[in-house]
C-alpha cells in the first residue's frame, strides 16, 4: 500500500508530465489547425455562393485560396448601406466597428453572380455560425451554409446537411411590397400551393429550438444588410 | 522473436472470439454514431486503435507505480490526454473528417473498451503484451465499425467509400436507397445481425 504522501506526489507528477506533453503538442499543431479553420470559412463562403469541389479541382487549401482570389470580391458596407472605401472584411474589429458589415461578392467576367453575408445566432446549445448567399436581385436566397455549431447530431445538427440547405435556394426574403420579412423554417413540410410558400422552408423534426433560433437571427442579420440590398432592389426595378 | 502463446491470444482473441463490440457489447455508442459512412468509421477506428494501444502501454509501464487508491483517475488522465492529442492531430491533418466526427473523438474518453482494457489487462500485464492487447481490441472494434459502416453506406447511400456502386439503371428501375440505414436504428439492426451471425459461427454459449 502506498502512503498518502506518495499518492499525492505521484498525482502531481503525472498531471505535470501529461500537461506538458499536451501543451507541447498544442503549440506545434496550432498553426496548422488555425489555417484549416480559416480555409474552412472560405470554403463555406464559396459553397454558399454555389461553388462546389470537383474531381479535377478538389478543395485543397491551395485551391480554395486561388478560387477565392479569382472569383470573390470582398468589401464592407456601413449601416446606411454605403460601401466603405478601402476597408476589407479582415480590417473589421468586432469590438469597435459595430456598424460595419462584410460582404463577399461572387464575380465572373465582371458580372455579379451573388453576395454572401455572415450569419450567426443562438441555436439550442450555442451560437451557430454560417453564411447566407443572396442572388444579384438582392431579394432571393442563393444558398446557406454553417461552419460551426454545437447542435445535436441528427437533430439540429442537420442544418449542415445539403437536404436542409437546398431548401433555401430560390426562396425570397422580401414580400411583394419590398419589405424585408426573412425566411422562416416551418414545422414539417411547406405547403407549396400556399401563397406564403415563397419565404418558407421545411423544418427539421426534433429541432424546434434550432429552427426558431435560425428564423430569428437570419432576419436580424438580413436587417443589418437591408440598407445595402434595398438599394440594389430599387436600382434593378427602376 | 517468437511470441508466447499468451501474447498471441492477447492480440487475436479480441479480433473474433472475444470481440469488444459484438461479444462484450462495449463501445456501442460510437459504433452507432459514426458508422453512416465508411470514411468516418475508418478514421474513428484508427483514432481508437491509437488511443487504446498507447494508453494500454503507458498504463502498463506505470502499473507498479500507480497508487491503488487513485488508479482509476490516473488511467483516465492518461486516456484523456491521448484522446486530446488524437483530436488535435485530426484537426491539424484531417480537418473535414474531424468536423464530421464532431464530439465522438472526444467521447473516446468514455468508451468502455479503453477503460476496461486499462483496468482489466494493462494493470496486470507487461507493456509488450498490453500493447498487443490494445492493438487487438482496437482492431476488433475497428472491424465491426467498418463492417457496420460498409452495409449502412451501401444500403443507405448506394456508395462505398463515397463512390457510387449501385448503378443508375437500378434507380431508374425503381430501386431506392434505404433511409432507415442512415438513421441510428439501421446501425442497431446491422449490429444485431452481426452479433447473431458471430454467435452462431463461433458457437458462443450464453452463461
Amino acid at each position: 500500500m502506498h502512503s498518502n504522501r506518495y499518492t499525492l506526489i505521484f498525482a502531481m507528477a503525472i498531471t505535470i508530465v501529461l500537461a506538458f506533453f499536451l501543451s507541447l503538442a498544442d503549440s506545434s499543431l496550432k498553426d496548422k489547425y488555425e489555417k484549416n479553420v480559416e480555409v474552412d470559412i472560405r470554403k463555406n463562403i464559396l459553397l454558399s455562393l454555389g461553388f462546389s469541389p470537383t474531381d479535377d479541382l478538389p478543395w485543397t487549401n491551395e485551391n480554395v485560396e486561388s478560387i477565392f482570389q479569382n472569383s470573390i470580391v470582398e468589401f464592407v458596407v456601413d449601416n446606411s448601406g454605403s460601401i466603405v472605401a478601402n476597408k476589407f472584411p479582415q480590417d473589421i474589429d468586432p469590438n469597435v466597428d459595430l456598424n460595419l458589415y462584410p460582404i463577399y461578392k461572387r464575380v465572373s467576367n465582371s458580372i455579379t453572380e451573388g453576395y454572401s453575408i455572415p450569419i450567426s445566432g443562438k441555436g439550442l446549445w450555442g451560437t451557430m455560425f454560417g453564411y447566407f448567399s443572396i442572388e444579384p436581385d438582392g431579394a432571393t436566397a442563393k444558398g446557406i451554409t454553417f461552419y460551426q455549431h454545437i447542435e445535436t447530431p441528427g437533430l439540429g445538427g442537420e442544418v449542415d446537411k445539403p437536404w436542409f440547405q437546398n431548401n433555401f435556394v430560390g426562396k425570397r426574403f422580401v414580400d411583394e411590397n419590398g419589405t424585408l420579412i426573412g425566411i422562416q423554417t416551418v414545422k414539417g413540410q411547406v405547403d407549396e400551393t400556399s401563397k406564403e410558400a415563397y419565404h418558407l422552408v421545411d423544418g427539421i423534426s426534433g429541432a424546434t429550438m434550432t429552427s426558431k433560433g435560425l428564423n430569428q437571427y437570419l432576419l436580424k442579420d438580413l436587417k443589418l444588410y437591408d440598407p445595402y440590398f434595398s438599394k440594389i432592389r430599387t436600382k434593378r426595378n427602376g | 522473436m517468437a511470441l508466447s502463446k499468451k501474447s498471441k491470444t492477447a492480440f487475436t482473441d479480441p479480433l473474433m472470439s472475444n470481440n469488444p463490440i459484438s461479444l462484450q457489447v462495449l463501445g456501442i455508442c460510437s459504433a452507432l454514431a459514426v458508422t453512416t459512412k465508411l470514411d468516418t468509421a475508418v478514421v474513428m477506428s484508427f483514432a481508437v486503435i491509437a488511443v487504446l494501444s498507447v494508453s494500454n502501454t503507458v498504463i502498463s509501464i506505470l502499473r507498479k507505480m500507480i497508487p491503488a487508491k487513485v488508479r482509476i483517475i490516473v488511467q483516465l488522465s492518461v486516456i484523456a490526454s491521448m484522446v486530446i492529442l488524437t483530436d488535435m492531430v485530426l484537426k491539424a491533418f484531417f480537418y473535414d473528417i474531424s468536423k464530421q466526427l464532431s464530439v465522438f473523438v472526444a467521447l473516446i474518453i468514455t468508451n468502455c473498451i479503453i477503460m476496461g482494457r486499462a483496468e482489466a489487462f494493462a494493470m496486470q500485464n507487461g507493456p509488450g503484451r498490453s500493447l498487443l492487447d490494445g492493438l487487438g481490441n482496437g482492431l476488433g472494434y475497428g472491424l465491426i465499425l467498418i463492417g457496420v459502416a460498409f452495409f449502412r453506406e451501401l444500403l443507405g447511400f448506394g456508395t462505398i467509400y463515397n463512390r457510387q456502386v449501385i448503378p443508375e439503371s437500378f434507380y431508374q428501375a425503381g430501386y431506392e436507397n434505404m433511409g432507415l440505414m442512415v438513421l441510428s436504428p439501421g446501425a442497431f439492426i446491422i449490429l444485431g445481425l452481426i452479433v447473431w451471425a458471430q454467435r452462431i459461427i463461433g458457437k458462443v454459449e450464453e452463461e
